[in-house]
């Protein structure tokens, strides 16, 4: 049961942060596509970093910084030359993928999965079989916990949706839009470099190509799933991580009577699922802010 | 006419923002900027038989890239090209494969038909979550895109096993010679009249017909075309399944051409790179012919770099996504500019 469970908060931990990223970055009304491409340069600077410096937390710094200034350009691209979301964050995530690859191989010469010498610290012995997690997983709960406290109990907070939702009533009272997204999306980057940290080095302590395995796009599933509340859509994340636990325990149990990659998308089959059933409970997606009309138009 | 003009003018300058970004990364990454797109050109369109290459890799990302218009056209988001791609090949190669050694005037038609049904059906079922539940189709047809490369994995590994390949890379065995509509070329008679002929047809269905109005408008103003009493539902499924079967043609060509079989890692960013010709063209037919030559050479230029300098690939990735970043920005800057520019004309 123990191992199910650690299975289950080693592979959801990474999807929660991506989700909390989402969450604000939904709120302020962004449909942030770019989550992907976030998590996976957090994942690789925190493991070339940890090579290159040999300190994990410079390792992070470095991170958190690159992910941060990622975010500040997607927030240029968005609000200043106001392009179109969806498209610019899959850009966004191209640029995460193409860029990790062109950064191992400039780097070491090759695209071969990169190890590092340390991982992030661990939770310690004094919780028996848990010791072996990250402290990023211990910091989960508190981290969505804040999220919560920020998005739903503060000023900064409410200022955030009524941009996200009714820019115009922010804009009369006083409250600048773009600004709280900006705000919104560096806060983003922030937990997506967490997440991309906690993938790559909460236990394997490795890199690899492509490693995130559209878990930021997952994890914007969760969003959705979750109507962009951070209770819910942490709940979605979890949701889609106890599937894919589950797929890896059929593995085990089924051996090779199911064909390994059809239970290695069951993740994938989940996340259809949810956004499915959120749209049945709440009835119909919105459009996206601006569709391709003016794409014709100009 | 001095809108579009604008529009051109501001496609080209978003694209040189790109390409200088571009240039900052590789100079970050210590590559020299100026040798890499040098090489990236000569890869493209320079070298002895670039334009041959070039058009091999345009012609399914031009097939592709029309079906993405249509989809944009009716305002939905079907990011799932690449899942469709693969879909309709992998249909394709269990035909070719089931009917081994049949005549191939009957093989190639059914082998057509099965790619386009596969492509057009992996784009059935997140149509149908969209238009009666609205379920968001990004997300859908991405996971589709991911659900569609392990169906890739699985039946070149498994039900499609080429028994005697090595263990290398999972594939499936190769097609009879006869099946073959173009060498590994991949440019041939066929494929070239495949593609005009696609180009002609759908032209003809975005600007001639009732259906291409009526998705162009359903795009722009979904209510209006309600109160026209034309069924926005209609519109919606018949879009969806055009792109997709679009994307399987492309796939099958894909496979019965240049590739000859299936193999695990079967052109990666196809889809990708098809969303970007169609939103650089403007969405436009005859302007994705255009766009689709220049992605190609670019995409053909991906495989000579490695070969030539010793440069990664994953730099006309990185490329691709810096112009996706940037190709939909709508700054005012340009058209201030124009209207400036224009202002003795207009108001005197």
């Amino acid at each position: 049961m123990d191992d199910v469970v650690i299975a289950i908060l080693r592979s959801g931990t990474p999807l929660v942060y991506v989700t909390l990223a989402g969450v604000i970055a939904q709120r302020a009304g962004i449909w942030h596509l770019g989550l992907e491409g976030l998590m996976i340069t957090g994942a690789c600077a925190t493991v070339v970093g940890t090579v290159l410096t040999g300190s994990v937390g410079t390792a992070l710094s470095i991170a958190v910084l690159i992910c941060v200034v990622g975010s500040i350009l997607f927030w240029f691209v968005v609000e200043k030359l106001r392009a179109n979301q969806i498209i610019a964050g899959l850009g966004l995530t191209g640029l995460g993928l193409g860029g990790t690859s062109l950064a191992i191989q400039s780097i070491f010469g090759s695209q071969a999965a990169v190890s590092a010498p340390a991982g992030l610290p661990r939770i310690g012995a004094a919780f028996g079989a848990y010791g072996v997690l990250s402290v990023l997983v211990l910091l989960m709960p508190l981290a969505v916990f804040l999220c919560w406290l920020l998005l739903c109990r503060s000023r900064f907070g409410l200022r955030l949706s009524a941009s996200g939702e009714h820019p115009f009533a922010a804009r009369s009272v006083g409250v600048n839009p773009s600004a709280m997204r900006l705000a919104a999306l560096m806060i983003g980057g922030v937990l997506c470099a967490l997440a991309g940290a906690e993938l790559a080095a909460g236990s394997l302590q490795i890199f690899s190509q492509n490693m995130t395995a559209g878990r930021g796009f997952m994890g914007f599933a969760a969003v959705i799933f979750g109507a962009g509340h951070p209770l819910w859509a942490t709940c979605a994340a979890l949701f889609f991580a106890v599937v894919g636990a589950l797929g890896i325990r059929a593995q085990l149990v089924f051996g090779d009577r199911v064909p390994h990659d059809l239970l290695l998308g069951l993740p994938y089959i989940a996340t259809v699922f949810g956004v499915w059933l959120s749209a049945r409970l709440r009835g119909g997606a919105k459009a996206a802010a601006g569709g391709f009309g003016e794409l014709r138009d100009n | 006419m001095s809108d579009s003009l604008a529009a051109i003018v501001r496609a080209i300058l978003f694209i040189l923002l790109a390409l200088a970004m571009c240039g900052v990364i590789f100079e970050f990454a210590g590559y020299s900027a100026p040798q890499m797109f040098q090489s990236i050109v000569d890869g493209a369109f320079l070298r002895r038989n670039a334009l041959e290459h070039a058009l091999r890799w345009a012609l399914p990302l031009f097939i592709t890239a029309t079906g993405v218009v249509i989809s944009f056209r009716a305002g939905y988001f079907n990011i799932g090209a690449q899942g469709q791609f693969y879909v309709g090949a992998i249909c394709a190669a269990f035909v070719a494969e089931w009917l081994r050694g049949y005549p191939a005037a009957m093989v190639i038609p059914l082998c057509f038909a099965a790619g386009m049904t596969g492509g057009a059906l992996w784009a059935l079922w997140p149509g149908l979550l969209r238009l009666r539940s609205g379920a968001d189709e990004v997300i859908t047809t991405l996971m589709g895109n991911f659900l569609a490369g392990l169906l890739l994995v699985y039946v070149t590994a498994g039900p499609l096993k080429d028994p005697s390949g090595s263990g290398q890379q999972a594939s499936s065995r190769p097609l009879e010679a006869a099946y073959r509509i173009s060498t590994s070329s991949g440019v041939s008679p066929t494929i070239i009249g495949i593609a005009v002929l696609v180009g002609v047809a759908l032209w003809w269905l975005v600007n001639r017909t009732a259906f291409g109005v009526l998705s162009g408008l359903s795009g722009r103003n979904p209510t209006m075309v309600r109160w026209q009493g034309a069924s926005t539902w209609k519109i919606g499924l018949a879009s969806f399944l055009v792109s997709g079967a679009l994307a399987g043609l492309a796939g099958t060509i894909e496979l019965m051409g240049p590739n000859g079989r299936l193999a695990g890692g079967f052109l990666p960013a196809h889809g990708f790179t098809a969303i970007l010709i169609a939103l650089v063209a403007g969405l436009s037919i005859t302007g994705a012919a255009i766009v689709a030559f220049f992605f190609g050479g670019l995409a053909s230029a991906a495989l000579y770099l490695p070969v030539m300098a010793g440069l990664p690939s994953a730099a006309i990735d990185i490329i691709n996504a810096a112009i996706a970043l940037f190709i939909t920005a709508r700054s005012r800057f340009i058209d201030t500019v124009t209207k400036v520019w224009r202002r003795p004309w207009t108001t005197s």
